[in-house]
């Protein structure tokens, strides 16, 4: 058994240095199959907190405060908007910074948002926010994300326009 | 003679009433009840306070480094302080329970884990 493990293991290894000596370590975008087999291995396997429910409700205050924790420092990769407006490597990573309006991520309970924001997602380059926001920040941020504003309707990140 | 007796009767009656209600009012002028805090990254000092229900308070809150905030979100309080200075935070409380406040600008890498919980009782 414990053999078989090494094995399994070892294949592994093999495989990815074998992937990597393709590839390099060029940030290039992932494929179609890659992309599918990992967003849906983030949605069912890796991202837990499913069933956790948001204590704040969506109001007015409530947006205006997690759009104000999101402008902290989630617009550096994020955008103003969450769609990554004026982020000029959004498309550059790998892989690339997904638009926090798309149906991807739109799709993860509120639970799972606040688990990705607590913890991050390797290797995406999402760090975890745990500590550096308070849970209310963080709760806040996924009320703003479901009331995302128009794509582009509030200009570029400051660092990027000078 | 008995309309004399009345009319002081009464006199009495209304010095005692006006001193009365002017103990009260000495009593509800008194100072509220002024409590230090300091914010520095990524705390504040001291990070729990005992208060009383329908106790008047102001918080003075320091800034020892960066700019701060303190916002009890259920008691909808909040203030904000500029670094190197001071702002006052004056409620009275009206419920009971713990009320745990957090820094509301954003001050650093552990500026989520900056907590003051208040505690009050009957």
């Amino acid at each position: 058994m414990r053999c078989a493990l090494l094995a399994v293991s070892a294949a592994a290894l093999l495989g990815l240095l074998g992937l990597l000596a393709l590839r390099g370590c060029k940030a290039t975008p992932p494929g179609k199959l890659e992309k599918s087999v990992v967003v849906a291995a983030k949605h069912r396997v890796f991202i837990g907190n499913r069933r956790q429910k948001n204590p704040l409700s969506a109001t007015p205050e409530t947006i205006a405060d997690g759009k104000e924790a999101f402008s902290h420092y989630c617009i550096a990769c994020h955008g103003m908007d969450g769609q990554n407006t004026g982020v000029p490597f959004a498309d550059r990573m790998s892989p690339p910074i997904a638009s926090l309006a798309s149906e991807d991520v739109q799709r993860y309970t509120d639970g799972q948002l606040k688990w990705v924001i607590d913890n991050g997602i390797w290797p995406s380059g999402m760090p975890g926010s745990e500590g550096t926001l308070s849970d209310e920040e963080i709760w806040s941020i996924v009320v703003f994300l479901r009331h995302l504003p128009p794509a582009g309707s509030q200009g570029e990140p400051e660092m990027y326009t000078h | 003679m008995k309309k004399r007796l009345m009319l002081l009767a009464v006199s009495a009656a209304l010095a005692i009433t006006v001193m009365i209600l002017t103990t009260d009012s000495t009593l509800a002028q008194n100072p509220p009840r002024r409590i230090e805090v300091t914010a520095s990254k990524f705390s504040f000092a001291p990070a729990e306070i005992a208060l009383k229900k329908g106790e008047p308070v102001v918080l003075v809150v320091h800034s020892a480094d960066a700019a701060h905030g303190l916002r009890f979100r259920e008691l909808n309080l909040e203030v904000k302080v500029d670094k190197g200075s001071k702002s006052e935070m004056r409620f009275t409380p009206d419920k009971t329970g713990d009320f745990v406040g957090h820094c509301s600008v954003f001050c650093g890498s552990g500026h989520g884990g900056m907590a003051l919980t208040l505690h009050v009782t009957e």
